[in-house]
C-alpha cells in the first residue's frame, strides 16, 4: 500500500497516542517532543485538575521511576506512574504554567535574580546526584520559571539521552561531571553581554573540555557564585591586582570612606592648630 | 524521467515475532532475514542508486537486484557490526561501495570513460540529499508494509469494519471526514468509531515496531529505531 510522506507523518503522530484506558487520564493535547518520550497535557478525572503526562519507551521503566523518587521543590513533582497497555511506561506531573528560561531571559532579568534561577537549578542537580540520577540534557528549554517565581528543572534524562549540542559535555559516557559542564552553558546563557568576567571565569572551568579540571560537584560551582555575590575572590579567576584593588575597595567601602573622613579631619586640625 | 517500478513492494502477510537480524543470522536464516530486509529496503535502496547515481529505471533495478542477489552471497549479515552503525547506516554504505564499484566498471567498459547520465528531475527540484531521500523512502516503506500487515490482520480476524474506518480517517490523502459521517456511513455510534479508531491504531504501532524487530541487530537497536520512527 503506497503512502505519502503526509499520511505517513499522522500515523506516526496518531499511532504514537497514549491508550489511558484504566487509567484515571484524558488526553487533551500534546505539549512536547524530546530526546526519549513526548508530553501531553491530559485531564485528571478523579482529582479534576490537568495534569503533564510523558510516555516513555518500556525499557525505560526503571528510569521512571527513580525519577519519580526526586523529590525536591525545584524538580516537577511526579504523582504517578503507570504502564500503557501497549508496555510503554508513563509518569503524570504537575503541569507546570510559566515561562521557559530563555521565554524568561527575553524580560531582561537583573543579574541577581539571573543568578537566584541558577541557584535553584544547581541545588536541583546537586540532590539529584546525591540520589544517584543525573539530568543528561540540561538546557534553557528544560528550565521553567513558574507564575511565582518558582524554578523547576524538567525533562530529567534518562539512560540514552543524547543531550543537545550547545549544552552536551563532549564526554564519551555522561556523568555527574557531564551535568556540571551543562550548567556551566546555562551560566554562560544565563550572563548578559555586559557580565563580570569572575562569572565567565566560572562558566569557563565548569565547561572545561577535560572532566578532572571542571568543578568536583555542583555545589563547589554555587559556592564559587555565593563568592562573587559576596564580592570575594571565586575559585575559577585568578584576578590582576588592579582588580583585587578594585574589588576591596568596593567590598570595604565603608571602612575606607570613614578613614578618608577621619584623615581628613586629621589634616583640616593639623592646619588649624598652625594658625 | 520515467516511473519508478514496483518491484520489492509489500509482501502482505502478519508477521509472527520476528527474530533480529543477529539471531536470524546466528541460526543460520540469512535468507528469511534478508527477505524481511528487502521488504523494507528494496525502495529506499533502489530510489538511492537512482538519485545518487543517477542512474535510469531499468539500470537502478538492476542494480538494486544486484546488490541484494550479492548480499546473499557474500556474507553480508555475518560482516555487521551493530557497535560500529546501525543496520540502516551498515546497509547503506554497503550500497553506495557496491553501485560505486559497479559504476565504475561500466564507465571503464565505455569507450573514453565517458559516462551518460540520467537527468533526475526529482533531485533538481529538491534540496534533500540522496541520503535523507533514503531515510524517508525507508520510513515510507516501513509504513507501507505495516499498512499491508495491518489490512491482512484485520482480514484474517474479522476486524474489516476497524481497517475501512482507518483507511477512511487516517488514510485520507485530503481532508478527512468527522466521525459523525463515519459512524452514519457504517451505521454504528461515534464512540464504536473512536474504539476502532484507537484499536486499529494501536495494532499499527505493534506491527511497525514488529518489521522494525525484523531489521534490527537487537534490542538497543531496536529501541534506538522506535525513538527515531515515533518521536
Amino acid at each position: 500500500m503506497d503512502v505519502s510522506d503526509a499520511v505517513v507523518d499522522h500515523l506516526r503522530r496518531v499511532a504514537a497516542l497514549p491508550d489511558l484506558t484504566g487509567t484515571r487520564y484524558e488526553l487533551e493535547s500534546e505539549i512536547g517532543r524530546g530526546g526519549l518520550g513526548v508530553v501531553y497535557r491530559a485531564h485528571d478525572r478523579q482529582l479534576d485538575r490537568c495534569v503533564a503526562l510523558k510516555i516513555l519507551d518500556s525499557a525505560l521503566a526503571g528510569e521512571a521511576q527513580l525519577i519519580a523518587r526526586l523529590e525536591h521543590p525545584a524538580i516537577v513533582p511526579i504523582y504517578e506512574t503507570g504502564t500503557l497497555p501497549d508496555g510503554r511506561v508513563f509518569y503524570a506531573m504537575k503541569l507546570i504554567t510559566g515561562a521557559r528560561l530563555d521565554e524568561y531571559l527575553a524580560g531582561s532579568p537583573s543579574l541577581g535574580e539571573r543568578l537566584r534561577v541558577l541557584r535553584r537549578v544547581g541545588e536541583a542537580l546537586a540532590f539529584a546526584h546525591t540520589r544517584g540520577a543525573i539530568h543528561r540534557d540540561l538546557k534553557p528549554q528544560n528550565v521553567m520559571v513558574g507564575e511565582f517565581g518558582e524554578v523547576y528543572v524538567m525533562d530529567w534524562g534518562v539512560d540514552g539521552v543524547a543531550g543537545t549540542p550547545a549544552f552536551r559535555a563532549p564526554d564519551a559516557r555522561l556523568d555527574e561531571r557531564s551535568d556540571i559542564y551543562s550548567l556551566g552553558a546555562l551560566v554562560q546563557f544565563l550572563l548578559p553581554a555586559s557580565a563580570l568576567p569572575a562569572l565567565r571565569a566560572i562558566a569557563a572551568k565548569a565547561m572545561n573540555a577535560d572532566p578532572g579540571a571542571r568543578y568536583p560537584d555542583v555545589p563547589a560551582l554555587l559556592d564559587d557564585v555565593e563568592r562573587f555575590q559576596e564580592g570575594l575572590a571565586v575559585e575559577a579567576w585568578s584576578e590582576p591586582v588592579w582588580h583585587r584593588l578594585r574589588r576591596f575597595g568596593s567590598r570595604n567601602a565603608v571602612l575606607l570612606w570613614l578613614l578618608a573622613a577621619y584623615a581628613g579631619v586629621k589634616f583640616v586640625l593639623f592646619f588649624l592648630r598652625r594658625l | 524521467m520515467d516511473r519508478d517500478t514496483a518491484i520489492g513492494g509489500p509482501q502482505g502477510r502478519f508477521p509472527s515475532t520476528q527474530a533480529s537480524l543477529v539471531e536470524a543470522a546466528a541460526a543460520g536464516l540469512t535468507s528469511e532475514a534478508l527477505e524481511r530486509v528487502m521488504a523494507l529496503y528494496w525502495k529506499p535502496v533502489y530510489r538511492y542508486i537512482r538519485l545518487k547515481f543517477r542512474k535510469n529505471n531499468e539500470d537502478a533495478k538492476d542494480l538494486t537486484q544486484a546488490f541484494f542477489a550479492a548480499a546473499l552471497e557474500r556474507d553480508f549479515f555475518a560482516r555487521f557490526d551493530p557497535a560500529k552503525a546501525s543496520f540502516r547506516t551498515y546497509l547503506r554504505m554497503a550500497v553506495e561501495r557496491f553501485a560505486a564499484n559497479q559504476h565504475a566498471a561500466a564507465s571503464r567498459q565505455k569507450r573514453g570513460g565517458d559516462v551518460e547520465f540520467e537527468p533526475v528531475e526529482e533531485q533538481a527540484a529538491t534540496t534533500e540529499s540522496p541520503e535523507e531521500i533514503f531515510e524517508r523512502e525507508w520510513r515510507r516503506q516501513l509504513f507501507s508494509v505495516a499498512l499491508d500487515d495491518l489490512r491482512a490482520y484485520c482480514e484474517g480476524c474479522g476486524k474489516q469494519l476497524q481497517f475501512r474506518i482507518f483507511e477512511a480517517y487516517d488514510l485520507a490523502g485530503g481532508e478527512r471526514p468527522s466521525y459523525a459521517l463515519l459512524a452514519a456511513r457504517h451505521g454504528i455510534a461515534e464512540t464504536a468509531v473512536t474504539n476502532h479508531l484507537a484499536w486499529a491504531r494501536r495494532t499499527l504501532r505493534a506491527l511497525v515496531n514488529e518489521r522494525l524487530r525484523g531489521v534490527t541487530s537487537g534490542e538497543q537497536e531496536l529501541r534506538k529505531e522506535m525513538r527515531l520512527v515515533w518521536m
